[in-house]
């Protein structure tokens, strides 16, 4: 084993090419994995900021939140279904914003709410709002007016909370009051009744599942779809289909990493023959061999785990605003024990190659 | 107890009309700090000869004895076992690890009889000042000359104390002053550590160095050795 | 070229594991190509083909389609600035429809003056709409959005039936129905009969004869308050996502490349280390250098080309099995850009081991080469 460290240490060429190559695969997988990330908080923050545990639609909206409405006699149902502990209206509509000292309107999402959630504190009086860090970089500052749609509704930022934005859109949060004003002058289109809603959020009484209430307001309540909250992220548009091709796209470049290492341990092993033959004939067994070639394969997938990831940090902070990339610790760890073990896996190709090799040809020269 | 005893030794190699009987009959013994010269033609089965004393290879028939160990019927990790703590080697060109000093080569070999630490460490250090390698330790081989490579396979051969040495040509790469230097180290160490060494050669210029020579030609032995 | 396919027949792990890795990439990267083009046709092709050059959205909906809203005033506005030759109201959203095939689809509308700016351009069967009720549905492998189907908005029940297919139709990766602006209307009043108006998304304005299109859209942004007018191609190019899905998909296509471009380059470098001595014995003998570096290539090519007809069978696969909702096409014109890219990169990685062939010298035959990695 010590052996096979000081081969990596002093004759590093072979290895810096196979190193280099799962260098840029990391990247790739990296950049996959962060783009698919970036994608996903971006799209479900609104609801993953949620704490109720069960989301109602409109049937007819197809579970998109901007389509969906719930009048309150509909919400009555709802809040008399058995099994529902409380009922909490949401409402959201994307407007620009026109911020102080910056020229362009700067795109928001207003939601309207009722009741405090988990990244949102309880709603703020009419007129004021609290924005989502995302917008700080926009230009906004707490403090400011801004000027909201068309008609150009005022409302003043009181506040910061994060990932809470709606396909891009910085979250602007505000009472079910400064909302329906918003929506009223800006999107006549969109208007809803008062008191009505998107969606109505839904808390159960303790000790019931959220499945299970979903599953009670359907079948008391005509015109709605109840859905938990992870079935409500799934639902958003995109949100599945991202997920499943950008993990065959993963999946497949795991695989290539793994062909890539077997590749160069084949090729290394063929010129190393000699060698393991003389190894074995003063007593070296296949399976300390074999640790060896598992030791550096790795070291190389360490090596290029530690150069890739570090690169792929340093890129992140080059690549333009519009690409929406989000390295997350829990995808770079799981990058990680891939690679490893793909690194591993495709080493051992070679072991069958070293069983093989008789300790008999090392005597009798070449 | 001799260290090496082979008892009509036969290996066959193929079978039925495409056989081919590389050692036939061998009997031989070598005594504890015998030095043997094995000399004979290319395809004489010298190199047989030696794989099997050496516990690298099995043989078809017979029986091989090396010191207290019967290793016929040794399977493979029996004779990888063996060949680590009883057999030391001294292939033709040396074969040494090529990107390791001459003092971690003969770890290599320490380590993997399970020989470590400053015991190991200082072990092969006077061995390699023994064999005239004081200031050459922390070289690569391919800072060494042909005759300080020999040497250092030599102390690798060596360093884990074996009950028999087993050299294959160990003087073809070298000329001739540089070769006699290394068979009169052979026969000091051998000597002065009463460990048996069978020299496997076709050079006659050297076989005096032995303390006898036998003769193999076509798979047999022509001298048998002394009962 | 027998020395070639020899080593090759006995050599087939490590040429099998070389072109698997190829042809993985290979795949990778037709995948990826494919897929962001889909991926922007979908979303972008009810706009990019549909008949008005020119298209005036309000300012604040920072040339988002979906954001933006404008006014009867403001349509009148556009109307009468000079060099526009025909205008009208062109209404885009999103509806639930029930298709004739009884499922729920979302479904872009978009709504236009018939006769007038804004109607699909691709039509591929039947006609354009020529009354209220009438649609032409992009093309999108949908059960129940053929020519005679009777769809209908959901809630409110306002149907439309489908009288033309348009190709690259899609809107926002969904069915997309192109109808009379009335229609649109009705549709939206029957969706949301709370909403106080129906207002359209954008302006398409065609311009008069001999005015650019370019110049068009600069006059009206001026001349209009609170609208800012765009060339189709650049409307296009600034719908949100498609410069994010460009620049992502630029990204790790690049990457991609480099990694066959190092694998392949690496893998022959030390094929060819390897064999130095059994080349140099050749050379001695007699083979020139020339036929040595056309065996090599020759070895290339096979790796590539075979890497390429592997990627593009799988890409083909995996056409075949897609989504009926997500169809990813396998172009051969795309095949084969990738495949004579893939090759012309591998020959050029593979300079390292043709300079190392000729530099071979036959008089080095004679003495002894590496043994197996010992000295």
């Amino acid at each position: 084993m010590k052996t096979a460290w000081k081969e990596l240490t002093r004759r590093p060429g072979p290895f810096i090419t196979a190193g280099g190559a799962l260098t840029l695969i990391t990247m790739l997988l990296l950049l996959l994995g962060g783009l698919l990330d970036g994608l996903y908080l971006s799209a479900t923050a609104a609801i993953r900021a949620q704490s109720a545990s069960a989301i109602v639609f409109s049937t007819d909206a197809r579970d998109d939140l901007i389509r969906s409405h719930i009048d309150p006699a509909t919400r009555a149902q709802i809040a008399a279904v058995p099994g529902v502990e409380s009922t909490s209206g949401f409402g959201l509509t994307l407007v620009g914003a026109q911020v102080p000292s910056v020229t362009d309107p700067v795109p928001v999402a207003v939601f309207g709410y009722e009741a405090a959630n988990a990244q949102v504190p309880a709603p703020l009086p009419t007129g004021q709002v609290y924005a989502d860090t995302s917008l700080r970089a926009q230009g906004v500052r707490f403090g400011q007016t801004l000027l909201l749609g068309q008609a150009k509704t005022p409302v003043a930022v009181k506040g910061w909370v994060s990932d809470t934005s709606y396909l891009f859109q910085g979250g602007l949060w505000a009472n079910a009051g400064t909302w329906q004003q918003v929506l009223a002058a800006n999107r006549p289109d969109q208007a809803l009744a008062p008191g009505s809603f998107q969606a109505i959020l839904v808390t159960p009484h303790q000790g019931l599942s959220p499945q299970r209430v979903a599953q009670q307001i359907d079948a008391a309540v005509l015109g709605v779809n109840a859905l938990t909250k992870e079935q409500a992220i799934m639902a958003l548009p995109g949100v599945s289909q991202q997920k499943s091709t950008f993990a065959s796209i993963i999946n497949t470049t795991f695989l290539v990493a793994g062909l890539v290492v077997a590749l160069f341990f084949a090729l290394v092993t063929l010129e190393r023959v000699g060698l393991f033959g003389v190894l074995k004939a003063i007593g070296a067994n296949s399976r300390t061999l074999a640790a060896g070639l598992a030791l550096q394969a790795l070291l190389i997938a360490t090596g290029a785990l530690a150069l890739g990831g570090v690169l792929t940090v340093g890129f992140s902070f080059i690549v333009p605003s519009t690409v929406p990339l989000q390295l997350l610790p829990g995808r770079a760890a799981v990058t990680a024990v891939g690679l490893v073990l793909t690194a591993l896996v495709g080493s051992a190709i070679s072991f069958r190659r070293i069983v093989r090799i008789d300790p008999a040809s090392a005597v009798g020269g070449s | 107890m001799s260290a090496l005893t082979m008892e009509e030794v036969r290996k066959v190699y193929g079978s039925g009309e495409t056989a081919v009987v590389a050692l036939d009959h061998a009997t031989l013994s070598v005594g504890d700090d015998e030095m043997v010269a094995l000399v004979g033609p290319s395809g004489s089965g010298k190199t047989t000869l030696l794989s099997i004393a050496g516990g690298l290879l099995s043989p078809s028939e017979g029986e091989v004895h090396v010191g207290p160990h019967e290793i016929t019927q040794y399977d493979r990790r029996e004779l990888t076992r063996f060949r680590r703590e009883f057999i030391g080697f001294v292939f033709q060109g040396a074969n040494l690890v090529p990107f390791l000093t001459a003092k971690e080569n003969l770890l290599v070999a320490a380590d993997l009889a399970g020989r470590k630490g400053r015991t190991a460490e200082r072990r092969a250090e006077s061995l390699l000042e023994g064999l005239g390698l004081a200031d050459r330790m922390g070289n690569q081989p391919g800072a060494l000359s042909g005759g300080e490579r020999q040497r250092v396979a030599i102390g690798r051969a060596l360093v884990n104390e074996p009950e028999l040495v087993l050299f294959d040509e160990p003087t073809s790469a070298l000329d001739t002053k540089i070769g006699e230097q290394v068979m009169d180290l052979i026969r000091t160490e051998v000597k002065g550590r009463e460990t048996a060494a069978i020299v496997v050669t076709h050079d006659s210029r050297m076989t005096h160095f032995a303390d006898r020579v036998v003769e193999i030609t076509d798979g047999r032995l022509k001298a048998p050795g002394p009962a | 070229m027998s020395l070639a396919w020899t080593e090759i027949k006995r050599a087939k792990l490590r040429f099998g594991l070389l072109t698997g890795a190829v042809a993985l990439l290979v795949f990778l990267i037709m995948f990826l190509q494919t897929l962001s083009e889909t991926l922007l046709k979908d979303f972008i092709g009810g706009l990019e083909n549909q008949s008005a050059s020119v298209l005036a959205y309000s300012k604040d909906a920072r040339r988002n389609l979906d954001a933006s809203v404008v006014t009867p005033q403001q349509v009148q506005q556009v109307a009468r600035v000079p060099g526009v030759g025909a205008s009208g109201p062109l209404g885009e959203a999103t509806f639930t429809v029930r298709s004739a095939a009884g499922r729920l689809e979302s479904t872009t509308f978009f709504g236009y003056e018939p006769g007038g700016a804004g109607a699909p351009t691709t039509l591929s069967s039947g006609r354009l709409p020529q009354s209220d009720g009438e649609a032409v549905a992009s093309t999108t492998g949908t059960a129940g959005f053929a020519i005679g189907d009777r769809v209908s908005v959901q809630p409110g029940g306002y149907s439309v039936t489908i009288v033309g297919l348009a190709d690259n139709a899609t809107f926002n990766v969904q069915p997309t129905l192109f109808v009379s602006y009335p229609s649109f209307e009705l549709a939206a009043r029957a969706q949301n009969p709370q909403a106080k108006a129906v207002l359209a998304s954008a302006v398409a304005v065609d311009p008069a004869a001999g005015v650019s299109a370019q110049e068009l859209a600069s006059e009206i942004t001026q001349q209009v308050s609170g609208i800012e007018a765009l060339d189709r191609a650049t409307a296009v190019s600034s719908l949100p996502g498609v410069s994010s899905i460009q620049q992502s998909f630029g990204l790790i296509l690049l990457l991609a490349f480099f990694v066959v471009v190092l694998v392949t380059g690496f893998f022959f470098l030390i094929l060819t280390v390897q064999k130095a001595s059994a080349l140099t014995l050749l050379r001695a003998i007699g083979a020139s250098t020339a036929y040595l570096l056309r065996s090599l290539a020759l070895q290339v090519t096979m790796v590539a080309l075979s890497g390429v007809v592997i990627a593009g069978a799988l890409l083909t696969v995996v056409a075949a099995t897609s989504k009926n909702n997500f169809p990813i096409k396998a172009d051969p014109v795309l095949i084969v850009e990738v495949g004579v890219a893939v090759l012309v990169l591998a020959i050029a990685a593979s300079i390292g081991a043709l300079r190392r062939i000729a530099r071979i010298d036959p008089a080095t035959a004679t003495s002894r080469g590496g043994q197996g990695g010992l000295v």
